[in-house]
């Protein structure tokens, strides 16, 4: 019975040390490779959202490339802001700020792009999220990402600006306000509460950074 | 243990004792996943891979494994490929790994595979394991396949993502929200039990009712 029990808990040992090891191997032989896909991704939607077209046959490496050339990134208290440059040299084409925040099932992760001006949507972008596929997950889909491009924020928004508002399709729609997901209201709620809250809180932030790049030149 | 034939291990895994729909196992992420075709593909395929290669493993390891601790061992087996999976998936297609998102890694709670593992491959030389792991795995794969079928073609008009309906027909949102999954789902089981009550009779009733 002690042998027994002495052979369980080492075969149980041996057995875990083995399949640990064959899954860190398989880690360790992709984890580059997995690395690239997460960058190649999050840097094609920064391109996206600040409307810098990646030209058609360009993807994988050729996405990284462009993204090192047109894009500089800002460490600001808000997170990371992204500095879009022009195709030649030193004129900025936008800026590309986080949207973040809890959605219906767990954390939602985008990007909005904001004109020169801080004014003109660029574009936006979902890319992490767990919401169900094909009712809230759509938030990731074009049709609803692209009701952003070219609304205007306010010039100077008051401190609880609603910059905009998810309504139903079938609602007649004001200057701001854009189609929500048809059976998915939670996210809808929540998307439209993580845009105006992450916009509040780069606003000023990035009001001041383009400022200081404005008054240097 | 009298030799099984792979024909007989096939037809029992699609059809005798189909997982879904005979055994009522692996509904969670039946009725989580089958929205959308393509991504009920891949689930289907990353499910036959870890169960027919669990079922092997658990075998070859089966007379040295002692039973008081095989579950222990079991569940670390499954959940080993299950990552492997979820790692390649991400390396060579992210695409696809993100629309699956959490649900790859849910694969190592589908009873199936623990059932597999401990009604079949504990008790059996590997070669019919794998077997029993590929058609456990298929019967649930298609079973899952109809259903989205169903469910994608009504909720969005499309089948893998290509429109095949007439665009002015009004879509049911609701087969592509939970509910959905649950109708078609007893919908499934309903025609297939009255379809196959006949042969049940005449065998005695082989059906096993887990969870």
């Amino acid at each position: 019975m002690k042998r027994n029990r002495a052979f369980s808990v080492l075969y149980m040992f041996l057995i875990t040390l083995f399949f640990g090891t064959v899954v860190s191997i398989v880690y360790g032989l992709n984890q580059d490779r997995i690395e690239t896909n997460d960058r190649i991704k999050l840097e094609g939607i920064i391109l996206k959202v600040l409307n810098i077209s990646v030209p058609p046959g360009v993807e994988g490496q050729g996405v990284l490339e462009l993204f090192k050339n047109r894009v500089k990134t800002v460490q600001l208290e808000s997170g990371p802001v992204y500095i879009g440059k022009s195709d030649h040299g030193a004129g900025t084409v936008g800026y590309a700020f986080q949207l973040s925040g809890p959605g219906f099932w767990g954390p939602i992760h985008g990007m909005m792009g904001l004109g020169p001006d801080l004014r003109e949507v660029l574009g936006v972008a979902f890319y992490k999220h767990s919401e169900t596929p094909g009712l809230g997950g759509r938030i990731s889909e074009s049709w609803f990402t692209e009701q952003f491009k070219g609304k205007m924020l306010p010039s100077s928004p008051a401190p609880d600006e609603v910059f905009f508002r998810l309504r139903p399709p079938e609602a007649v729609k004001g200057a701001n306000e854009v189609d929500a997901v048809t059976g998915a209201t939670g996210t809808s709620k929540a998307v439209e509460r993580l845009i105006n809250a992450s916009i509040h809180r780069v606003l000023p932030q990035l009001a001041e950074l383009s400022g200081k790049r404005i008054g240097s030149k | 243990m009298g030799h099984i034939g792979t024909r007989k291990i096939m037809i029992k895994g699609l059809w005798e004792e189909n997982p879904v729909f005979r055994q009522i196992l692996g509904i969670c992420s039946a009725l989580a996943v089958t929205n959308l075709m393509l991504n009920t593909l891949i689930m289907g395929v990353s499910l036959i891979f870890v169960t027919s290669l669990s079922c092997v493993t658990v075998s070859i390891l089966r007379k040295v494994t002692p039973s008081r601790i095989r579950m222990m061992v079991q569940t670390l087996i499954i959940a080993s490929y299950v990552i492997i999976v979820d790692i390649l998936l991400k390396a060579y297609l992210p695409d696809i790994s993100e629309a699956l998102g959490a649900y790859v890694g849910l694969i190592i709670t589908n009873c199936i595979i623990m059932g597999r593992c401990e009604a079949f491959a504990r008790n059996n030389p590997p070669w019919p394991s794998f077997i029993d792991g590929i058609a456990s795995g298929l019967g649930y794969a298609l079973v899952l396949l109809a259903v989205a079928f169903v469910r994608e073609l009504l909720g969005f008009g499309t089948v893998f993502g290509y429109p095949v309906t007439p665009s002015d027909m009004t879509r049911w949102t609701i087969m592509v929200m939970p509910p959905g999954a649950f109708f078609m789902l007893a919908v499934v089981i309903w025609i297939v039990r009255a379809a196959g009550s006949k042969s049940d009779k005449k065998e005695g009733g082989a059906e096993t009712a887990a969870r």
